[in-house]
């Protein structure tokens, strides 16, 4: 399958009920120039062009091959065409954008098993973009399970930062999955990047506190408060292994 | 020479000697004695300004210290230069491929820049304001939304020193993007949600309200 034709197959996979990206056969349409176009949320389409004019031949021949081969595996292409143009805008020298693109086109794979094939494409994009940088894969499909029907690219997303400002991954995941699965989080789940983006200025420790405080605030408290384990004030020590 | 008796205010005799010493001593022994209170009144009059002396109360803990200075000093640091923060991991990349212009970055000393994302009301778009500490001649904004063409959206300079704005048509989801500040230095907006640097340098993510959930 050519790049035209996998436009066409993205683009016409959610009206014909399919998922986005899922390979469903060849398509008999032509499209000049390749156009690509994606879901975004519910019932927008945004246009992604992949302009070969701003690559020199060799690297532009290159991605022609690596876009079909995405398409051929039912990965979107536009987050791929999209790299590829930062790549350019960059003036990064071909040879490194090939490899970003591959990368990246490994990593949207990746992220397709973890989250699932009913992924949206902004899902697969930000659990790509969660995966390369360093979160561990069975965190994102935790994220995932708080958020089963779909809507996880903005957990995904502030996970991903509030882990790249220090706060560790545990912690993060914790954090980001309770208020996750509160109903309309979206915009708490913002709040949070937000409000640790602040804090990380001051050091991680920070980050960590804000955080804690954060998440006490605006996830309610569900039974009971924990009672302690024991009514004695000293501490039982352990025993030595 | 000059002769003492000329400077004696009496009439001194003349050779006698032991009659001039009787005669002073007379006087001597008339002169009344030295008034010892006016002595110490005098005494504790000048050791009273030159000393310290300790007060009692609210009005001790008020009178000048000598550390009030370095104190001060302090405090104005710690407020105003805050030595104990870092602004080197806010910016730049940590990318091979942009470790030198993030030095050259550094080296031109770009402080901090504040940029917020506004949705405008009644329409499907956001308006990014970038605030920069330097002056620039031009700012664009480069994403997903104009594939990454810095000639497709300049932001125009606002009456604010060093704020620019722009208006972007979005459709609501997840786009990607970033600032270039005179065509050639890369900022990202150092409280937006980052996404890791894919090999090109740090970038923002922005989500459009409309499709949050």
């Amino acid at each position: 399958m050519n790049i035209a034709g996998a436009a066409l197959l993205v683009a016409l996979g959610p009206l014909l009920g399919g998922r986005v990206g899922e390979p469903s056969g060849e398509s008999a349409h032509q499209v000049t120039p390749a156009a690509v176009r994606l879901r975004v949320g519910s019932a927008d389409w945004q246009q992604v062009q992949f302009d070969a004019a701003r690559f020199d031949s060799v690297t532009a021949n290159a991605l022609r091959e690596i876009l079909d081969t995405a398409a051929e595996r039912g990965l979107p292409t536009a987050p791929l065409i999209n790299r590829a143009l930062e790549g350019a805008a960059r003036k990064v020298n071909g040879a490194r954008i090939l490899m970003v693109v591959r990368e990246y086109s490994a990593a949207l794979e990746q992220a397709r098993t973890m989250l699932g094939f009913q992924s949206t494409v902004q899902e697969l994009e930000a659990g790509a973009s969660a995966l390369r940088a360093g979160i561990d894969a069975i965190v994102v499909a935790s994220v995932r399970a708080t958020r089963p029907r779909g809507g996880a690219d903005v957990p995904l997303m502030v996970l991903t930062d509030i882990v790249k400002r220090g706060v560790p991954t545990g912690t993060a995941r914790d954090a980001v999955n309770s208020i996750a699965r509160m109903p309309k989080s979206d915009d708490a789940l913002l709040g949070l990047q937000s409000t640790v983006a602040k804090n990380a200025v001051r050091g991680p420790g920070m980050a960590v506190d804000a955080l804690h405080r954060y998440v006490r605030i605006t996830v309610p408290a569900i039974g009971p408060p924990s009672a302690p384990a024991t009514l004695d004030r000293k501490p039982i020590r352990p025993p030595p292994p | 020479m000059t002769d003492r008796r000329d400077v004696l205010p009496f009439d001194a005799p003349d050779g006698h000697d032991d009659e001039l010493a009787a005669i002073v001593a007379a006087m001597y022994a008339a002169t009344p004695a030295a008034d010892t209170g006016a002595a110490d009144r005098c005494a504790r009059a000048v050791l009273a300004q030159s000393m310290h002396v300790p007060e009692r109360g609210a009005i001790g803990l008020l009178r000048p210290r000598w550390w009030w200075g370095a104190a001060a000093a302090m405090l104005v640091v710690a407020v105003a230069v805050k030595p104990w923060r870092s602004r080197a991991p806010l910016l730049d990349a940590d990318s091979t491929a942009t470790r030198g212009a993030a030095t050259q970055t550094r080296a031109n000393e770009v402080s901090q820049p504040t940029g917020t994302v506004t949705p405008i009301d009644g329409g499907d778009g956001v308006r990014f304001d970038l605030t920069l500490p330097a002056a620039a001649r031009e700012v664009a904004i480069v994403g997903d939304f104009n594939g990454w063409d810095e000639n497709a959206t300049r932001m125009s300079r606002q009456s604010a020193a060093q704020t620019w704005s722009a208006e972007v048509p979005l459709a609501p989801g997840r786009h990607v993007y970033a600032f270039v500040v005179d065509g050639t230095r890369w900022l990202v907006d150092p409280l937006a949600p980052q996404v890791p640097d894919a090999g090109f340098g740090p970038s923002n993510a922005v989500i459009v309200e409309g499709g949050t959930r």
